[in-house]
Formats: structure tokens, C-alpha cells, sequence
């Protein structure tokens, strides 16, 4: 068996070695697998490479890329191993010393796997995608690789528009991924059984998966620069291609014995997820509606789970997981047993996005190891008007009741994250977040002076983003707001926020100008980025190596704009890049809600009263639930 | 198992090894390791009192990243009896590759900290032709290596820190064992006496840079009177 061999002193030379070097405990070893390569070169399993396209730390921390190695090495016909990028160090080392990147299990080469996959959470890590086949030695393009290099494949949020990366993947999974993972892998053994010898044959065999996308199959069509959609070049290639949901949470394998690191990692805990989708649909929010319909898991199946991981793991702080974890109809129910179960353990909960009402503040009191940390608020936008705009199902009223009751009980940090750049947003939209800072700022002291509470030193931060608009989404047609236009807002309100008591936090505009062309980008990209990538662009998603002013020329010089990409979409005439991509909510539904939007109409929570957005076609979850 | 703050302590003393891959796992993310391994053991670790609980392991002695030990100490306070034996039978099979528990034995809480205790460790150098120029340094009056201290580049002597070369060496020129100081008070870091070898005996660096530096045991006591850290409570 053929394994990279890295020397100390190399290892050495670089920061945090143990990312490099596997042996966790929970990361799975196939002696069966290894005495076959040793003894013949070869194996029959499937070998399955699962990349992390960024470093280990951030990887580790997904729970994608968990559960799927659990149903991947769950099957006797397949070993699934991980592969993260190297960091930008240990990548010098290894171009400069001619070494190939190697997976964490068994040291091997890329190239010897026969599928290749990555999981794509977000769009600037696409360029770690050729670093990772650059240093693995597997030819970028699809349409290059012969029968016996691996299979490269990609899925996760952004595979819903692969069209950017289109060249370099030859297939794209649509939607959760615990089923179509393991059929794909099948249909890859008996390719591989056969001889693999007709690569192009086993392309279509995939095609025909419910939720495959092999982009190949087709070819895009431009009229004047503009987008004409694709055009099938084989007719075994299906006209939409429906992503997979799972349909029971309960039943579907989850992974309670994870690969645990050995090293600090961004979130070092254990996850539990509670549930699929969300009940709100925020018009600007992607995945409110990709991950349509809503589906909980079970409080029993979680309490089950989560005392299983708890043990298995030895970490001492469990993660609820979810888009919105108030809206867990079973929340009280799977947090008392949790706590139950935890108690004496030191073993804390940590509950991110919870909506603060009674419930919760006491429910933080309770979970919380350190008292009285910090109460997040996502208004999103300044002023009720553009709050409805983007229907977001929150009022000033709500906030402030929220803040009472926090301020009442003690809390007096509040963080509050807005964007900037919202379809129909005005000036006056932008100064609705200064206003509604000092309005908190002015409530902090009314409630203490009116409870006879000492008076501290509120923290209050404000905190925008750049609005970036995503494919299906009813904003996916928007333009996004120009450079000049992000920097004269977040300047105004820079000279609006003059209090000591609330600080202002501000990003950069040009990841989000950048970002904005690959979300909704075709693939005249897939050279561009090409391109980017071996004039040095990596890490992309790190400010630090970030190279805005690379991209707008490299863009420039194969002819394509900013503008093309981000002025966005005529809403009735023109083709979007995904639109072959169906992921059960109607292109009707986002553009009856983009109306809805203009006219500063709300649309209610699925569990209210169902809009009909078209989710209820894969008959599971919330659509379906008796009423 | 819960695991209560208790005021009773049991104390788990356990020798332990960290080989291979796993000698790239830094040190406070070792502590994290046993933390865990310990856990999902179900020992009932006692825990620090207090506005962050932190569980209670003392390690004798810090160990570089990249450096394999074939005999560090730790000390696990639990808080009711169990058995040395059974312990490490439990946690063993929950660490990582590379890292083992061995040789424990049951102590009452020590009066002395572990890491107050060490004074020596014995390493073993593996590079090639090191063990001659190695035991070279020990005949040198003063060994003279540069340190960064506050911004500023001092120099040291580590001649002091250098005790003996092992009674019994192994016959392999590749291969050196010798006593250096370590602790708390005084220590002599392996990566610190290569890269005086490298200055005063010309050893080439990019092959000091290579050699596997295993730490063979820890100890207490005055050199040449050592003690076994086990009694020392």
C-alpha cells in the first residue's frame, strides 16, 4: 500500500501538526481494506476520499461530513476516509518537497481513491477544491479525467449552483445526502467490480439517481453575454433534477459515535440536530428554504442520542442543532431530559438560535455554565417596514419584550446582527439601526431605574453583513447593492452610532461583492476560477488571503463583469443558472413572494397556515404532520 | 456515573506513553485527550471548584510537541476508590492511537504537586552518528545557546543542564541516551540541546531536525541519586 510519508522535521516546520496526522479516537481503520492493499495493490471496496475543502479544525467541526462517514463506512463494500486542505504553510511545504496529499486514515495517496467528494458549505472555498486536487495530484477538469482517476463528486448547500465549479465535478448530489450517498457508492462498486471501463456509461448510470447532477451531460447556452440555460447533450440526462430529502428523521442513521479530534477545533462538542428546515421563511435566508419541509426528530429518538453522544464522546458540552431552535415543538420535553440526564456530569448545553421569551432566558439560566453570557438578536434590518420586506417574523415589540424580561433578569450584553443592502432598503431603513440601538440603550436604564437595579455599563453591538442575494430564494433575482453603495451606508450609520455603550462592527464589502458573483454565477466562472487559483488565490473564505483585486481582473480579462453577476435577473424573460435544479419550492412560489416582498406583505410560518410554496410534493415532515 | 465535586480524593498515578503520530498532539491538547478518554471511561473525575470546573490532572512534566515518552507521569484525582488496575483497563481502550496508560498504583492526594517533584528525565536521541558528538558536549566546559527572552536575544549555558550519558548505552553510534535536567526549576529542552550541537559540533541541522527524541522516564530526587517518582508522595 502506497502512503505519503511526511519527515519530522517538516512536520515541525509548520503550525498545529496535528491536523496532519490522523489517529483520532472514532476515526475508522478497514484492516480488511489494508491487507488486501498490502498483499495485492489493490482492494474491492469502494475507497471513498471525503474532502473538507478548508482546514482541519473547520471540518472536523461539520456535522455533515460526520454523519455522512458514519453511513459511508457503515457499508461493507466501502471505507471512507477524510481529507482536509493543508493550511497555507504546510502547502508550501508540501509543493516545495513534491509531496501528494494524503487522506488521515491510511496515509494514501488522493489519486488512488476511487471517489473523490467535497462537501460545499460555502462559496469561497471553491478555490480549496483545486488546491486539494492540485496536491492530489487528480486532473481539475471532468472532461480530462480518464477511466482509472477517481470519481469527483460534490454536494451541500452550494451544490444547488454548481454551475461555477461545473467542469471540475463530474457529479453533484442535490439535498441530504444519508441515501443518494450510499446508492452512488454502490453504482461506484460495480463500476469498479467491472473493470471501470467506461467512465462516461457510469456517468449516465448516476444521472438516472434521483438527486444526481452530472453536469457534463449538458451544455449552457448564452445569447449576448446573457444566460440561455442547457442544453442536453445526451438524452438519458434528466430535465430537472429533484434534490433528496430524508423523510423520517428518526430512522436515518446519526452519528453517535463520532470521530472525536485530538486537537482544539472551532466547535469542539458534541451535536445533536432536532430538526430539518424551518417554519419562518425569511425571504433573504437560502437555507429556510432549501431544507423545505419542516421535520423534527423525536424528543425520545434526541434524548436517546444525545445521552449515547454525551457518553461515547466525554465532551462536556452538547450542541442543539437547528435552524431555529424555539420552534422545536418538543424543546421543553428534550431539554428537561437532557438536563436530567446531564445532571452531576458537568455536562452543559448549548442552545444557539433560541428566540429570548421566558422560556429560554430560563432555559439559559439553567444550561449555562458561565453565567449571564451574551443574548443574540437578528432584526436583520432596521426598521419594521423593511422587517416585512424580508418577512422577517419579528417586531420592535417583540425585541423589547424579550429585552425586559433579559434586563429585568439580569443580562445587559446584547448583540444584534443586521445587513445592509436588502432589496428596497433606503437610508432611512439604515438609520432604523442606530435607532433601535439607542431605543435598547434607553430601555437598559428605564428597567433598572424602574426595578431598582444597579446600573452597569450596557454592552450593545451592532453587527452588519453585506446582503448577499442566493439562488432559491424570492430575492434570487435582486441586484446586490454596489461597493459604493455597502461603504456610504455603513459609513452613515458609523456616524450615527456616537454612543460609548454601543459599539459598531462593520465587514469587509469586497468578500461579499466576490461571494455574490459565485453564488449566482454560471459556468463561464469555471475558468475564472481556474484561473484565480493559479495565480495564488486560496482560502478565499480568510480575509487575510482574500484577493478581491486578482478576481475583478481575472473576471475582466475573460471578458465578464461584476455586473453581469450581480445586477441580477429580469424576473419574467430571463434563465437562471439553477433553474434545472428543483428543490421542491415552485420558481412560481419565490416570485408570488417577491411581490409579496415589494408590496411589504408578511407570508406566515408554515405551521401557521401552509403558503403552498410546492414542499409538500415530497409528502414528509411539517406538510404532512395531523393537525 | 456522575461525576460530583467532592472533597475526598483518590488519586490515580499512572505512567503513560504518547508514540507516533500522536507525539504531534500538543500539550494542552493532551490534557483535553485524557480529559475525554477519561469520560467516556465513566471514571468519576473530580472536577476544580469554582466559576469554570476544570477536571483534576496534574502532568509531571509538559511534553514538546513532535517528542514520543515511553514514561510520563499523570495524576487523576477521583472522587471515590477505584482500583489502578481497573482504571487503566477502563480508559486504555477510550484514548487514541500512539498514547497508553501503564504501571498506575492508588495514592493518597500528594503533598507535593507532581510537577513540583520531577528534577531529571532521561531521553533517547535517534539520528544518525548523533551519539558521538552528542556525549561530546558533556567533555565542553560551557555550552553557550541563544535564548529570546523579552525581545531580546541572551545566551545561556546549558552545561549545568546537562547531566550525564546513559550507564548502559547502546552500542548503536545512531543512538543516544543521556540524563538532562528538567522540571519546574531547571530544564533542558531536547529541541534546545540539539540545536547546541548543531552550533558547537556541526551537526548537520536539517538531520537534527529529523531525530525521533523519545523521552524514556522521568524522576525525582539529586542526580546521580535518583528516585522513582511513584514513591514520592
Amino acid at each position: 500500500m502506497d502512503q505519503v510519508k511526511i519527515s519530522r522535521r517538516d512536520l515541525m516546520s509548520v503550525e498545529s501538526p496535528g491536523r496532519y496526522v490522523g489517529g483520532e479516537f472514532g476515526s475508522v481503520i478497514k484492516d480488511n481494506v489494508i491487507k488486501q492493499l498490502e498483499e495485492t495493490g489493490s482492494c474491492r471496496e469502494v475507497r471513498f476520499a471525503f474532502c473538507f475543502p478548508d482546514v482541519y479544525e473547520i471540518g472536523m467541526s461539520n456535522l455533515a461530513m460526520q454523519i455522512l462517514y458514519k453511513c459511508l463506512n457503515d457499508m461493507e463494500e466501502c471505507w471512507c476516509e477524510r481529507v482536509f486542505s493543508p493550511w497555507v504553510d504546510m502547502d508550501a511545504v508540501m509543493r516545495k518537497n513534491n509531496i501528494e496529499l494524503y487522506s488521515m486514515e491510511s496515509k494514501s495517496p488522493l489519486k488512488d481513491f476511487d471517489i473523490v467528494a467535497f462537501t460545499l458549505g460555502y462559496e469561497m472555498c471553491y478555490t480549496n477544491v483545486l488546491q486539494i486536487l492540485d496536491l492530489g495530484r487528480i486532473p481539475f477538469r471532468s472532461k480530462d479525467r480518464k477511466e482509472d482517476d477517481p470519481i469527483v463528486m460534490c454536494g451541500g448547500p452550494c451544490a444547488y449552483n454548481i454551475e461555477p465549479m461545473a467542469d471540475f465535478f463530474d457529479v453533484a448530489m442535490m439535498g441530504e445526502g444519508e441515501e443518494l450517498i450510499v446508492e452512488v457508492t454502490k453504482i461506484v462498486k460495480r463500476y469498479k467490480d467491472n473493470g471501470k471501463k467506461d467512465r462516461i456509461e457510469l456517468l449516465r448510470e448516476l444521472s438516472a439517481l434521483e438527486g444526481v447532477y452530472v453536469p457534463c451531460l449538458y451544455e449552457p447556452v448564452y445569447d449576448n453575454g446573457r444566460y440561455k440555460g442547457l442544453k442536453k447533450l445526451d438524452e438519458c440526462a434528466p430535465d430537472k433534477i429533484r434534490k433528496r430529502i430524508i423523510k423520517d428523521l428518526d430512522k436515518v442513521p446519526y452519528p453517535t459515535r463520532p470521530v472525536i479530534p485530538n486537537i482544539r477545533i472551532i466547535h469542539d462538542r458534541a451535536y445533536l440536530e432536532i430538526f430539518r428546515g424551518c417554519i419562518r421563511g425569511c425571504r433573504f435566508c437560502q437555507a429556510g428554504f432549501i431544507y423545505r419541509p419542516v421535520r423534527e426528530k423525536s424528543p425520545d429518538t434526541l434524548c436517546r442520542q444525545g445521552i449515547e453522544i454525551e457518553h461515547n464522546t466525554g465532551y462536556d458540552e452538547l450542541g442543539i442543532l437547528s435552524l431555529s431552535s424555539s420552534d422545536y415543538t418538543g424543546l421543553k420535553e428534550l431539554t428537561d431530559g437532557l438536563l436530567d440526564a446531564f445532571e452531576g456530569r458537568h455536562t452543559s448545553l448549548s442552545l444557539p438560535s433560541l428566540r429570548i421569551d421566558n422560556f429560554a432566558l430560563d432555559l439559559m439560566e439553567k444550561v449555562s455554565k458561565t453565567r449571564k453570557s451574551g443574548l443574540t438578536f437578528a432584526p436583520e434590518a432596521g426598521t419594521q417596514r423593511l422587517r416585512d420586506v424580508i418577512n422577517k417574523g419579528i417586531c420592535e415589540d417583540d425585541i423589547m419584550r424579550s429585552l425586559r424580561l433579559a434586563f429585568s433578569g439580569g443580562w445587559s450584553t446584547v448583540k444584534l446582527y443586521f445587513m445592509l443592502g436588502l432589496p428596497t432598503e433606503t437610508m432611512e431603513d439604515v438609520k432604523g439601526i442606530a435607532d433601535l440601538a439607542y431605543k435598547i440603550e434607553r430601555l437598559y436604564f428605564d428597567v433598572c431605574r424602574e426595578q431598582g437595579i444597579k446600573a452597569r455599563k450596557p454592552e450593545i453591538t451592532v453587527s452588519t453583513s453585506m446582503y448577499i442575494p442566493k439562488p432559491f430564494t424570492p430575492f434570487q433575482w435582486e441586484r446586490q447593492n454596489t461597493k459604493e453603495e455597502f461603504l456610504e451606508k455603513q459609513s452613515y450609520l458609523r456616524s450615527l452610532i456616537k454612543s460609548r455603550n454601543i459599539k459598531y462592527i462593520w465587514h469587509d464589502v469586497e468578500t461579499s461583492l466576490w461571494e455574490s458573483v459565485l453564488a449566482r454565477g454560471d459556468r463561464r466562472l469555471c475558468d475564472v476560477i481556474e484561473e484565480g487559483y493559479r495565480k495564488g488565490c486560496f482560502y478565499d473564505a480568510w480575509d487575510d488571503h482574500f484577493k478581491y483585486d486578482v478576481w475583478m481582473e481575472t473576471l475582466n480579462e475573460h471578458g465578464l463583469t461584476w455586473e453581469m453577476f450581480a445586477r441580477g435577473f429580469d424576473v419574467d424573460d430571463e434563465h437562471l443558472p439553477w433553474e434545472h435544479i428543483d428543490v421542491g419550492v415552485n420558481m412560481s412560489f419565490f416570485r408570488k413572494e417577491r411581490e409579496k416582498a415589494y408590496n411589504e406583505q408578511i407570508t406566515p410560518p408554515c405551521r401557521e397556515k401552509c403558503s403552498g410554496c410546492g414542499a409538500q410534493c415530497f409528502k414528509a415532515g411539517e406538510c404532512y404532520a395531523p393537525k | 456515573m456522575t461525576r460530583q465535586v467532592h472533597r475526598t480524593e483518590y488519586v490515580v498515578r499512572c505512567l503513560f506513553e504518547r508514540v507516533g503520530d500522536a507525539s504531534f498532539v500538543g500539550h494542552l491538547d493532551l490534557m483535553h485527550t485524557f480529559d475525554r478518554a477519561v469520560r467516556r471511561a465513566e471514571m468519576p473525575i473530580m472536577y476544580t471548584q469554582g466559576y469554570n470546573p476544570r477536571p483534576m490532572m496534574v502532568f509531571a512534566l509538559p511534553l514538546g510537541v513532535g517528542i514520543d515518552t515511553l514514561g510520563d507521569y499523570v495524576d487523576i484525582s477521583l472522587s471515590r476508590l477505584v482500583d489502578a488496575e481497573e482504571f487503566m483497563e477502563k480508559v486504555n481502550p477510550n484514548l487514541p492511537s500512539g498514547v497508553r496508560l501503564y504501571g498506575g498504583i492508588n495514592i493518597d492526594e500528594p503533598k507535593n504537586s507532581l510537577m513540583s517533584v520531577v528534577t531529571t528525565a532521561m531521553y533517547r536521541i535517534k539520528a544518525p552518528g548523533i551519539r558521538d558528538p552528542l556525549m561530546r558536549l558533556f567533555e565542553k566546559e560551557e555550552i553557550k545557546v541563544e535564548k529570546r527572552s523579552k525581545g531580546k536575544t541572551v545566551e545561556t549555558d546549558i552545561r549545568p543542564l546537562l547531566l550525564s550519558g546513559a550507564q548502559n548505552m547502546s552500542p548503536d553510534p545512531d543512538i543516544c541516551e543521556l540524563y538532562v535536567c528538567a522540571g519546574s526549576v531547571r530544564n533542558l529542552r531536547p529541541d534546545v540541546l540539539l540545536s547546541a550541537l548543531c552550533r558547537h559540533e556541526g551537526y548537520d541541522e536539517e538531520l537534527s531536525q529529523n531525530a525521533v527524541i523519545t523521552r524514556l522516564a522521568l524522576f525525582g530526587g539529586e542526580y546521580p541519586r535518583l528516585l522513582d517518582i511513584k514513591g514520592l508522595l
